[in-house]
């Protein structure tokens, strides 16, 4: 997790009234970090919900895509103010989101990082300490503290 | 003239009882057919009621007419779908499973209790078969969804097993009539001439049966009357003939069940009621046949035989009958744990005292601990098995609440009313939004008691009650619209379903490209349900699993025969190896054993 993320990519508060807007705010923060275009990294997300919506249950959403001129793969995670309707698998508003973009060529790597998010925000106690911190380095150590205890 | 009114009383009472009794038992949790036991145990000699009933042949006629039923009512319920899904595994359990789990249990009686070979191995055969209605039973009441296909296998078997059993079972009595000579050819001939003319006179009174249904024309009440004729009619003019009766029946409701039939609603419903008097009728039967006193004696070997058979006997017959279908390991192992005994065991336990064969009481009793240890074992435990080997799916939309009418059989239409679920696509999409499919007509609408027409409705309303007019084949598409979507039982999905979702109807390049799929080319222009369909076959049925690459695909929806929704697993070393490991240590934990093993571990440190 500590490849993926730093604590500038962590957004404690996100404002977002719907999918869209909490998508595109992801977007521009996510080309602040990358330096790539906003509406490339937004048009890849949106792609990647018409084939299904990425919102996998219980509040959780992790939007993701490939990228042609990335570098690594980068992370992101936002803790939202509200609650927004995010078409759900279960039809629950999503407080809690995790946006992975990869390289084009990435493989395998896309992959095992998108299992390693998908894994962490499974586990019911450490969403509700995500739920429960304000502030970014909170946030920030409790996202890459939790994986390295799973890990042991 | 009294005597018999007060026989008549009991009975009925005893009837009376079973019912309530079974009512109670549905709030508690308890297995069903475990209380007609104890009832027939209450009303038996050792009992309170203090009946001492030992009539064998009475007995053996009521087993034999309500086992015919009850395989009759069991082939009635197993669709074409199912049969196509699941014929191979299922017959393989049922034929070379039968007859690995009587030969390793007659194996584990030999050696631990020294009885002879031969009456092992009748032993065996005795408890060998699993029972259609506790099966049914034990996957139906404890809203434990299964893969598809593994839910069907499991049904076939139970089903068709008994014919196994019971033909064993009677080779080896008249085996030991006729003193262990050598007859091993005519066993074989007469298992080929039994099954043989099983399967060909149950497919000829099934066809026959549905014929005469839509050719005559009766009063509406007599047409289940004329089923049940011509059930009887073909069950013991295929045993006179040697065949097997049994065998003809599970047919027969397999070919009448998948015709189009006149009053088949109203037969199918009588069917059901007759099944559940055929169940009801056995337990208390052997509830009262059972004398615990002498049980005292005996407990230690039928307790044996019972651990021999669920630990060890069936598990190993599951293994190597499964071998070559691909079925996953926690699948085996559930399917080993599922196979429960009823009523089978009980009516074939009154064959050796009926040929009078030494020490036949044994049998009996062995018998009854073998069906009461996996009633209670079992049965009370399979949702808890399922959930913790995995195998559980998340569980199914609801079923839609419906009412089916017996239209005339020449229409290829049926009229079906639902009651509509609040949660369902009918209430949230407008009326006109609905997009059923077009050869359904929506007859008419009942809101409160009042007849609304189309044009009237904005917006169906839960508890509405809508008239449809459908073809068969879309029934399945239409009961969607009207019992809970899909999404409102989605909460249940674990990562085991997938890390992901992706939709049915999506294209498979896209897919490629969102995850490095090794698919270049060979599934251009495909939606993924097209590539599922292709690459797992036409019977392709939920929780059915394709590995593409670093990923598995899970069937996680189907709306009919098209699939809806698709689970995205994403497979790593580092999660799938410690997957069972995790699984057990988290059994440990958190199972029955959980504060005890903790302290354990506890001390370890």
């Amino acid at each position: 997790m500590i490849e993926l993320i730093t604590p500038a990519s962590i957004i404690a508060n996100l404002r977002a009234s719907n999918k869209k807007q909490a998508l595109q705010e992801l977007a521009r923060k996510a080309s602040e970090l990358t330096g790539q275009h906003e509406r490339m990294i937004f048009d890849v997300l949106l792609e990647r919900e018409r084939l299904g919506t990425t919102g996998v249950g219980q509040g959780i959403a992790i939007p993701h895509g490939k990228l042609a001129n990335l570098d690594r793969v980068y992370g992101l995670f936002a803790r939202l103010e509200r609650p927004i309707d995010f078409d759900a698998i279960d039809e629950q508003p999503v407080d809690l989101m995790f946006l992975l973009l990869a390289p084009e060529q990435a493989g395998a790597d896309h992959l095992k990082a998108l299992a390693r998010v998908s894994r962490l925000l499974r586990d019911h106690a450490v969403c509700e300490k995500l739920r429960g911190s304000t502030s970014a380095d909170a946030l920030y150590a409790l996202l890459t503290q939790t994986e390295a205890s799973h890990a042991a | 003239m009294t005597a018999g009114l007060v026989g008549l009383l009991v009975a009925s009472l005893l009837l009376f009882a079973s019912i309530l009794a079974g009512l109670l038992s549905a709030r508690l949790g308890a297995p069903l057919l475990l209380t007609f036991l104890g009832l027939g145990m209450l009303a038996g000699e050792d009992g309170p009621g203090g009946i001492a009933y030992d009539n064998l042949d009475l007995s053996f006629l009521i087993g034999n007419c309500a086992l015919a039923i009850i395989l009759f009512d069991g082939g009635l319920r197993t669709p074409l779908a199912t049969l196509q899904a699941a014929w191979a595994p299922a017959l393989s359990l049922a034929t070379l499973g039968v007859l690995i789990t009587a030969g390793v249990t007659a194996a584990g009686a030999h050696w631990l209790f020294h009885l002879d070979p031969l009456h092992a191995f009748l032993m065996g055969a005795i408890v060998a078969a699993t029972d259609a209605p506790a099966v049914f039973m034990a996957l139906g009441h404890t809203g434990v969804t299964l893969r598809d296909r593994l839910r069907a296998t499991l049904e076939v078997e139970s089903g068709s097993n008994d014919p196994m059993g019971i033909f064993l079972t009677m080779a080896c009595v008249a085996l030991i009539q006729a003193s262990g000579q050598a007859v091993g050819w005519g066993v074989a001939a007469d298992f080929v001439r039994q099954m043989g003319l099983g399967l060909l006179l149950g497919w000829f009174g099934g066809m026959g049966l549905a014929w005469l249904t839509n050719r005559l024309e009766l009063a509406a009440g007599l047409y289940p009357i004329l089923t049940l004729a011509v059930c009887l009619l073909t069950f013991s003019g295929t045993a006179l003939l040697g065949g097997s009766g049994y065998l003809a029946m599970y047919v027969a409701g397999i070919v009448y069940g998948s015709r189009r039939v006149r009053a088949k609603t109203m037969t199918c419903r009588f069917f059901d009621g007759l099944m559940w008097l055929s169940q009801i009728t056995m337990f208390l039967l052997l509830g009262l046949l059972v004398s615990p006193h002498q049980l005292a004696g005996q407990a230690f070997l039928a307790l044996g035989i019972a651990v021999i058979l669920i630990f060890v006997a069936r598990p190993v017959a599951v293994a190597l009958a499964l071998a070559p279908f691909g079925f996953s390991m926690p699948e085996q192992l559930f399917a080993a744990w599922v196979g429960l005994r009823g009523a089978v065991p009980i009516f074939l336990a009154l064959l050796p005292a009926m040929a009078g064969i030494d020490e036949s009481r044994t049998y009996f009793n062995v018998a009854f601990v073998v069906v009461l240890v996996s009633l209670v074992l079992q049965g009370w435990t399979a949702a808890w098995v399922a959930r913790r080997l995995g195998v559980a799916l998340a569980p199914n939309p609801e079923a839609a609440d419906k009412l089916e009418f017996d239209m005339l059989h020449q229409i290829d239409r049926d009229l079906v009313a639902y009651t509509v679920k609040p949660h369902s696509r009918a209430t949230d999409f407008a009326f006109a939004e609905l997009a059923v499919p077009d050869r359904v007509r929506v007859v008419t609408v009942i809101r409160d008691g009042a007849v609304l027409s189309s044009p009237e409705i904005d917006r169906l309303r839960a508890d509405d009650v809508v008239l449809v007019l459908t073809p068969p084949a879309l029934s399945l598409v239409v009961d969607r619209f009207f019992s809970r979507r899909f999404k409102s039982t989605a909460a249940h999905l674990r990562r085991e379903h997938g890390d992901f979702f992706v939709d049915g109807a999506s294209s498979v390049e896209s897919l490629v490209r969102a995850y490095d799929l090794p698919l270049e080319g060979a599934a251009s222009g495909l939606t993924v349900n097209g590539l599922l369909k292709g690459r797992i076959g036409s019977t392709v049925g939920r929780g059915d699993r394709l590995r593409v690459g670093p990923v598995e695909l899970i069937v996680i929806d189907m709306i009919g025969r098209d699939i809806k929704e698709v689970g995205v697993r994403l497979c790593f070393e580092d999660d799938q190896p410690t997957d069972w490991r995790r699984r057990l240590r988290s059994f440990l934990a958190h199972g029955p054993l959980g504060p005890f093993v903790g302290r354990l571990l506890d001390r370890g440190r």
